[in-house]
């Protein structure tokens, strides 16, 4: 593994400026843990490496008056133990939680497992159903993105040139909202997630489903939001035949691949049932509120 | 123009107590700077990609893999390693027991396996074998079996709770 140079920016303007001058010679830094691998198996070869590991306030989780701001910087670890990610929220503390081992979530970043862009990235799925938007810091300033464009391929992002990924913002949810991800691997979490699942769901005094959302991860190219199945839990309370129902359908909306994980159809199954479990945790959370 | 050779980075931290400001490649994990540099080879060099564990130290508290580690991400981090255990009453309770509960066979992870125990132990002396089990999955060993690892590190437990 050999790269050039090594800059460690100490604010955001100066990272884009390096970001900028080096364009598709240069990577951002965060926590390493994907790309220090990435490098040594020469799947990616940048000759600039800008850390950002010298700004804290990328770190930063913190609640103001819309919702709750997650910094890129911040770590899986940390992340999965916020006392702060409550309610739906707990979703993303989930999801932290299922990346690989202790050692790695104590270094690997949320932003990092974003733009890393695996389609099987454990963090995504969850902050998907609740909706999060990208703050993208750039030579322009900064600019906002829904979580669900910011995807393009296996390891390609909206990212332009001179840009890097700020942070998250995840709305407030009003009471009857429930969130809930399951990872599902063979070696528990320090393997790769064969599929993952997340979804949302809303429900009114009367426990029918107001508005719903289904992710799924290491089913297609890029993480994958269903809206075409969200729209069959609508106006339903959910039973156990609806959970049944949706979880095939979602069985039949996505396009796996077969890998070295799993097959296409392993897969297929796999959500289907994962699918109603999910749908199951999440509405269970809904109705107790 | 842009040099052939990569521009070196000025960089302090302390292993195991020893202040070092080295200037080093920045391409070099800080598993590399550990054995090839400082010399200290109890660190192992296994899978190279974060899966195995042997490489685990402690850096600022925290229990890392640094083979995937660039040593810039280290600045002025405080770095335990397993030649960093040992005190003036010898052997750390932790390496006593991988000795006294038969937790070695071949050897090779077991200094990470120890540094990863002593990381779940700083942060919750009385972690459970649940626990310890949970928190050391990313520890890979193919020879034990497991069982006898555990047991060590509940040994040590125990050891370090009895002695307080």
């Amino acid at each position: 593994m050999r790269f050039d140079y090594f800059f460690e920016p100490t604010s955001a303007d100066e990272c884009t400026q390096l970001l900028n001058e080096y364009g598709p010679d240069a990577k951002p830094l965060a926590g390493g843990t994907d790309l220090v691998v990435k490098m040594r198996n020469r799947l990616l070869k940048p000759k600039v490496l800008v850390s950002l590991n010298q700004m804290p306030e990328l770190g930063r989780v913190y609640k103001y008056d819309d919702g709750i701001k997650i910094g890129a910087m911040a770590r899986l670890m940390d992340v999965s133990r916020s006392p702060l990610l409550t309610g739906p929220w707990e979703v993303v503390k989930r999801g932290a939680g299922h990346v690989s081992s202790t050692q790695v979530r104590n270094i690997a970043t949320i932003g990092g497992n974003t733009c890393n862009a695996s389609p099987s990235a454990d963090t995504i799925p969850g902050m998907m159903v609740l909706d999060a938007v990208a703050t993208i810091r750039g030579p322009q300033g900064e600019r906002e993105m829904p979580l669900e464009h910011f995807f393009k391929g296996p390891g390609l992002t909206a990212l332009e040139r001179g840009e890097f990924l700020q942070g998250f913002t995840i709305r407030n949810f009003p009471n009857g909202n429930g969130a809930a991800y399951k990872k599902y691997a063979i070696r528990g979490d320090t393997d790769i997630a064969i599929i993952g699942v997340a979804a949302r769901l809303q429900v009114d005094a009367d426990n029918v489903i107001t508005d719903a959302r289904l992710v799924v991860g290491a089913v297609a190219p890029v993480p994958l939001r269903i809206p075409d199945v969200e729209k069959l839990l609508i106006g339903q309370a959910l039973t156990d035949e609806l959970a049944v129902s949706v979880g095939e359908a979602a069985g039949e909306w996505i396009k796996p691949i077969s890998d070295a994980r799993a097959t296409a159809g392993y897969r297929r199954e796999m959500v289907r049932v994962w699918t109603k479990h999910v749908l199951k945790e999440a509405y269970g959370k809904a109705v107790q509120k | 123009m842009r040099t052939a050779e990569a521009v070196t980075i000025n960089i302090s931290f302390t292993v195991n107590g020893s202040p070092y400001t080295i200037d080093i490649e920045p391409y070099k994990t800080v598993l590399e700077v550990l054995r090839d540099d400082l010399r200290l080879t109890g660190t192992k060099q296994g899978c190279e990609d974060g899966n195995c564990g042997a490489c685990t130290i402690i850096m600022n508290g925290k229990a890392v893999k640094c083979c995937s580690i660039l040593i810039g991400q280290a600045r002025d981090a405080k770095i335990l390693t397993i030649e960093g255990l040992e005190g003036e009453d010898g052997l750390h309770p932790l390496q006593q027991a991988f000795i006294d509960h038969f937790a070695i066979q071949c050897g090779f992870c077991t200094p990470g396996m120890i540094m990863m125990a002593k990381a779940v132990l700083d942060e919750n002396p009385h972690a459970t074998e649940e626990d310890i089990r949970e928190a050391m999955h990313g520890n890979l060993c193919r020879c034990t079996g497991y069982v006898k690892i555990i047991e060590a590190v509940e040994a040590a437990r125990d050891h370090i709770l009895a002695g307080r």
